[in-house]
């Protein structure tokens, strides 16, 4: 936008409207004259007709009221006064400065009333504004008089030339201030088109500076045409944000879902070590509320000193972050827990960012029980291993000591039955340890039972003879087969032989037998030794327990496996173990096998 | 002056039977009980002048034996064998906790019972404020 264009503008309008205040004021001023001019002839002729023609004329001589008239109306103004006939003949006149009187008739209706006419200009003279009316004297017959004004013209406005140049130099130095404030208005509108332009073609350069309002204009185009560009390109982006948050958020949830899900409790603190997460785990197992653990102070909540010496490695100044620790505690808040606490710290970007540091607490109770049991285990054991080497020890030392032949034979069987005793504990224990870690895979194979009956009975014929026992096999005639295990069956046989045999009565009997029932095999073995009382047969089957013999006359040695063995490779062959016991009449243990019907062509070991 | 008496305590009936006929052979009278109830019994009837126990056995344990032995005859100082084939040290805290209390290693060769027990006689008949007591020959 050119501000001297507007400067020209303006002074124009200024003179435009100059002279249209001076026109105005001139016309108004020519009206109002014209006005005063009619009121002051009007009224003029109408007092000259009432006057008698003496006074008027006053004969010829001078000073007569017509006189008198131009005397007083010796303002320029004023043209003539005539006293006259209809035809326009004088008779008597008074004429101002440079006016003369026309000789013009009047018109037709004069003598009717009072009018008036405008004399155009002639001979030099201006246009006259002429009253007449015709005179009340009528001594001299009928006369007229007739008043002549000089029509104002511009002369007349010679007065008002300085009021006039005053106003228009007033009008005039407004347009200074006008134009000094559309100036001062438009800067900002020069800055902005600048400023447009800039934005809108950042790599065009303009050069001049040639901005005017098209310009502007055309600049406001560009720039909101690039602005909806870049609104619809910012738009696209917001929704692309939003997408990519929603999609952040998505994972930042799975994230968190993952980690409360995670079996072990989470801890993650901040690098000055305050608690700024916790997995909803945490809680039961260190019985202590989420809310007194994320931001809190340590001390405040944490009751272990274990996990309290941990966390503090990981804050305050002496820290210990580069490294990970674990420690393993019974926490105080929940009772029969043993916990694993071990922290680790976070770091991204190979090590040179630090999150924190993170705890993860395991509830390994059980891992804590299985490892005590383990131990437990050694120990008995390693117990049970001990003590037939004491009483062997004892006994060979007693041996070498003695010469009686009794007590020779004695420490000799006790040896003997001390070492066979040992044998069948080891030999059990590796099979027990196979049957636990699932090593023991039972290889079934159709077997006749008869067979392995009759083996087993013949091994515990010898055993039961030296205790004085009589052993009975009853069979039927015919006996199913069943798909078992060879080996593993006979370990089970054996060790269910063995204990009718160790806890008989000397001329007792063991009765082996086995019956086709319903779809199951049943094989029993059957002692009329001490029996087991009702508060042991529930446990009798547990590993290493061992009915209490503080009463009994005799002791028997024992490791508390076989029965467990024998249960567990029963049940590996999807059968059960019944026991059936009467305290001093015996025992029966029965071993039910389901039968299986024979596939066609099985072979039949 | 009668013979000294020895209490043996174990669920280990062999155990009992040669370290009964070995101390028998030297001279002692010798209770046996298969667990600490058997023991008290047979204490409440004539106190030993030694105790000797095992520590595992079913009913009423070692552990559990001992002190109560000592609780239940505060003025009979008699000393206690304990026998055990636990190395673990935890184990032996509780019985050091006692007066006059000593462990046995299992295996036990009836010979250095024999000779612990001579000894432990031996000390206490020529302790003074203690007549001397005639010790039993081999």
């Amino acid at each position: 936008m050119k501000l001297n264009r507007i400067g020209i503008i303006l002074i124009a309008c200024a003179l435009a409207a100059i002279t249209l205040v001076v026109a105005l004021l001139v016309v108004r001023q020519q009206d109002s004259q014209a006005a005063q001019v009619r009121i002051k002839g009007v009224g003029l002729v109408k007092s000259l007709s009432t006057v008698p023609m003496a006074l008027l004329t006053d004969n010829g001589k001078s000073g007569g009221l017509l006189a008198a008239l131009l005397a007083y109306h010796d303002n320029g103004d004023f043209a003539y006064a005539t006293i006259g006939d209809a035809s326009g003949r004088t008779l008597a006149e008074v004429a101002g400065r440079g006016s003369m009187t026309p000789t013009v008739a009047l018109p037709a209706g004069a003598a009717n009333g009072f009018g008036e006419r405008t004399l155009p200009a002639s001979d030099g003279a201006g246009a006259l504004r002429e009253f007449y009316g015709p005179l009340g004297d009528r001594s001299m017959g009928t006369l007229f008089v007739r008043v002549g004004f000089n029509q104002p013209g511009y002369t007349v406005l010679a007065q008002d030339v300085s009021f006039l140049a005053v106003l228009a130099l007033a009008m005039f130095l407004v347009v200074p201030v006008v134009y000094l404030v559309i100036k001062r208005e438009m800067r900002p509108l020069a800055a902005l088109s600048t400023q447009l332009r800039t934005l809108a073609a950042p790599t065009r350069r303009d050069d001049g500076d040639s901005g005017d309002m098209r310009e502007l204009i055309a600049n406001m185009q560009t720039y909101l045409t690039q602005a909806g560009a870049r609104i619809a390109q910012l738009e696209q982006g917001a929704l692309n944000t939003t997408a990519d948050n929603r999609l952040l958020q998505y994972g930042s949830k799975k994230l968190n879902a993952a980690l409360q899900s995670l079996p072990d409790g989470l801890l993650m603190l901040d690098p000055a070590g305050d608690v700024t997460f916790a997995s909803g785990k945490i809680e039961p197992l260190l019985g202590i509320p989420m809310d007194r653990i994320v931001g809190q102070p340590v001390d405040s909540w944490c009751c272990d000193p274990a996990l309290r010496g941990l966390l503090a490695r990981y804050s305050g100044d002496v820290r210990d972050t580069a490294r990970s620790h674990a420690v393993g505690f019974a926490p105080t808040n929940v009772e029969g827990r043993q916990l694993h606490a071990s922290a680790q710290p976070l770091s991204g970007g190979h090590g040179t960012m630090s999150f924190g540091t993170l705890v993860v607490v395991r509830d390994v109770t059980r891992e804590h029980l299985a490892r005590q049991a383990g131990n437990d285990f050694v120990a008995h054991v390693s117990h049970e291993l001990k003590s037939p080497l004491n009483v062997i020890g004892m006994y060979a030392e007693m041996l070498a000591d003695s010469d009686e032949e009794s007590l020779r034979v004695e420490s000799l069987n006790v040896i003997q039955d001390e070492i066979e005793r040992m044998n069948a504990l080891v030999g059990n224990l590796l099979n027990v340890s196979k049957l636990e870690t699932g090593s023991m895979s039972p290889e079934r194979n159709r077997v006749r039972l008869d067979d392995l009956l009759r083996d087993a009975y013949d091994q515990a014929l010898p055993r039961a003879e030296g205790k004085q026992l009589r052993v009975l096999l009853d069979l039927p005639r015919e006996l199913e087969a069943v798909a078992i295990d060879k080996d593993l069956f006979r370990i089970a046989l054996n060790n269910l032989l063995t204990n009718a045999i160790k806890y008989n009565r000397p001329g007792g009997s063991v009765t082996l037998a086995a019956r086709n029932e319903d779809n199951e095999i049943v094989i029993s073995v059957r002692d009329t030794g001490i029996g087991i009382a009702p508060a042991d047969q529930g446990r009798i089957f547990d590993k290493f327990y061992r009915v209490s013999e503080s009463d009994a006359p005799v002791k028997r040695g024992g490791h508390g496996l076989g029965l467990y063995l024998a249960a567990q490779i029963v049940e590996l062959h999807h059968g059960r173990v019944v026991l059936d016991s009467e305290p001093g009449v015996g025992s029966t243990f029965s071993i039910h096998l389901k039968i299986v019907s024979a596939p066609a062509g099985a072979a039949v070991l | 002056m009668s013979a000294r008496r020895i209490l043996l305590v174990d669920d280990e009936p062999h155990v009992l039977r040669v370290l009964r006929l070995a101390l028998e052979r030297e001279g002692y009278v010798v209770a046996t009980a298969g667990d600490g109830h058997a023991a008290l019994a047979s204490m409440a009837e004539q106190l030993p002048d030694v105790l000797i126990s095992d520590i595992q056995m079913d009913g009423m344990d070692g552990r559990t034996l001992c002190p109560l032995a000592r609780a239940t005859y505060p003025d009979h100082p008699f000393l206690i064998l304990v026998m055990t084939s636990m190395t673990a040290l935890d184990e032996r805290a509780w019985a050091r906790a006692l007066a006059n209390t000593e462990f046995l290693e299992k295996p036990l060769s009836p010979r250095q019972l024999v000779a612990r027990l001579s000894r432990h006689f031996a000390a206490l008949a020529s302790t003074p404020g203690h007549p001397p007591e005639p010790v039993h020959a081999a």
